[in-house]
Formats: C-alpha cells, sequence, structure tokens
C-alpha cells in the first residue's frame, strides 16, 4: 500500500477510479452488519412496495466506500472531514466507480481538499462530496 | 411558503444514548462488509505495530452508530416520504476496539428548497459522537429531506 505524500501532490492529481462491481448480498451484509436492517436496503420486492425500482444501497454504505478510497490514499489517520450529498439512487447489482480529484492545497496546514463522487457505469454521478485531507 | 415547527426543536440535544461497545470482531465485520482490507484496521499483529498501537476503526465506522427510540420524538417529520439527503462528518480522533461509544444530538436547522421536483424540507441534525473518555470521535451533520 502506498500511502501519499504531501510534497508529492498536485492540483490535479486524482484518487481512483476504483470500478467495483456492487453486488446485492454486499448490500444486503451492509445493512444487517449496520443496523439497517430494513426492505429498502435487503429486498427488491420490499423496495417497490415502498415505490423504489429495487433495493438501493445505503447512503452510509456509499460514503463509506468513498471514505475508503480516500483512506487507501491518504493513509490512516489522514481524513478530517468528508461532506457527501446522495443525489441519486445507488443500484446494487451493477457497476460502480469511486473516484477523486485534488483541488487545493494548504503548505501551511499541510492539508489537501478533495473532490470526490461516487458514479454509474454510465458515467452518472450519483453521490458528490468534498474532503479535507492531512498529509505527512 | 414557510415551514411551520416549533422553534424550541432547534438545539435542544437528545437524551445521550446507551454505550454501545466496539469489539475488534465489530470493526472486522464493518471492513468486511465496506471492502477494506488495510491490516491495520482487521490484524492485530499489524494494528500492534501501527501508530495506534490497537485495532481502530476505519472512519466511516463513525457514521454507524443509531440515536435510538428517542430520534423521531425530536426530530420533526414534514410529509410521509423521507430520505437520507447527505451527511457531513468531521473525523476527530480513531474509534478503538474496546471504545464504548455514545451519541448526543440536537436539530441544528429546518429549511425549505424547492428544486425541479417541488418542494423539499431538509431537517439537519448535529451529532457529536464520544468515546468513554469523553473525547469528541467525530462530528455528524446528517440532512434528511422530506416531501410535504
Amino acid at each position: 500500500m502506498s500511502i501519499t505524500k504531501f510534497d508529492a501532490v498536485n492540483i490535479g492529481d486524482t484518487l481512483g477510479p476504483q470500478e467495483i462491481f456492487l453486488s446485492k448480498d454486499q448490500v444486503r451484509t451492509y445493512a444487517r452488519t449496520c443496523g439497517m436492517d430494513v426492505p429498502r436496503f435487503t429486498d427488491d420486492e420490499g423496495a417497490r412496495s415502498e415505490g423504489l425500482p429495487g433495493m438501493i444501497t445505503p447512503g452510509n454504505m456509499s460514503m463509506g466506500l468513498l471514505a475508503t478510497l480516500i483512506d487507501g490514499w491518504a493513509g490512516p489517520g489522514g481524513l478530517r472531514r468528508l461532506g457527501t450529498t446522495f443525489r441519486g439512487l445507488v443500484l446494487p447489482g451493477r457497476t460502480i466507480r469511486l473516484c477523486g480529484a485534488v483541488t487545493q492545497k494548504d503548505e501551511a496546514a499541510r492539508t489537501v481538499e478533495l473532490d470526490v463522487w461516487l458514479e454509474s457505469d454510465e458515467g452518472e454521478r450519483l453521490v458528490v462530496g468534498t474532503a479535507s485531507v492531512e498529509l505527512k | 411558503m414557510a415551514v411551520d415547527y416549533d422553534p424550541a426543536l432547534i438545539g435542544r440535544v437528545f437524551e445521550v444514548t446507551d454505550p454501545v461497545s466496539v469489539s475488534a470482531e465489530a470493526i472486522g465485520k464493518y471492513c468486511a462488509a465496506i471492502g477494506e482490507t488495510n491490516p491495520l484496521y482487521i490484524e492485530e499483529a499489524a494494528a500492534k505495530r501501527g501508530p495506534y498501537r490497537t485495532i481502530v476503526a476505519p472512519p466511516s465506522f463513525a457514521v454507524t452508530f443509531r440515536n435510538g427510540r428517542h430520534f423521531f420524538t425530536h426530530v420533526p417529520r414534514f410529509g410521509s416520504a423521507g430520505f437520507d439527503a447527505g451527511k457531513d462528518v468531521e473525523f476527530v480522533t480513531p474509534i478503538r476496539a474496546g471504545d464504548k461509544i455514545t451519541l448526543s444530538s440536537h436539530v441544528k436547522e429546518i429549511y425549505e428548497k424547492t428544486g425541479r421536483s417541488g418542494s423539499m424540507v431538509f431537517v439537519v441534525v448535529r451529532s457529536t459522537v464520544r468515546n468513554q473518555n469523553g473525547e469528541v470521535v467525530a462530528h455528524i451533520d446528517h440532512r434528511f429531506m422530506n416531501r410535504p
């Protein structure tokens, strides 16, 4: 695992894209592990009865996946802040991509600002966010 | 249209939740669910050699703690359909295996927005996550969207 060094970072550097197939089983496991065991996150039929197209991924899980991308890039302890907006439904059983880019660099604080997003295989940004990261 | 709610709700802190014990096993299960494989979070030997000298949770574990049964006595609902619109999290210190975690929360603000699909009411709940020593682990601003 390579941890990013502050001095080596430039504005415009990218994180990922990390492509993953998000399976329904993985989403069910997350929901059950995290006390979110409700039909919209575990069962297609139950989700449809709530007016959804099928089971959806909890926002917390999408956020967790983005945090994992950042954490792998910055190293443990580096992530100071992460803000996310859940814009679209993240439907499991499909490929998604976790992406990020460096937007600012603060030399005095040795922190960088990131744009991060989770996009569908078609490139639609379903979850968008910003993060502040401290680098060594 | 102004949103109708009791202004006394804003800033009133809910009951602090009962402490939840965090085991290394629970952290391991969370890592498996999220696809996190860093040994510092899942292998005791690697964690002991690492910066925290013990297994810690990945940062996003902080958002998995629940407000519990009191939540909707403090958080107003507007209309029937509500969903999670987003979160802003400030990570202060890691959660360590063995920690006992509590949440104290309050409604930070309520506002209305009109978008392409009509009117929406947002309720922002701020939760402070603490460990057994009273240290702040994280601050979480959670935005709920309701359609009146």
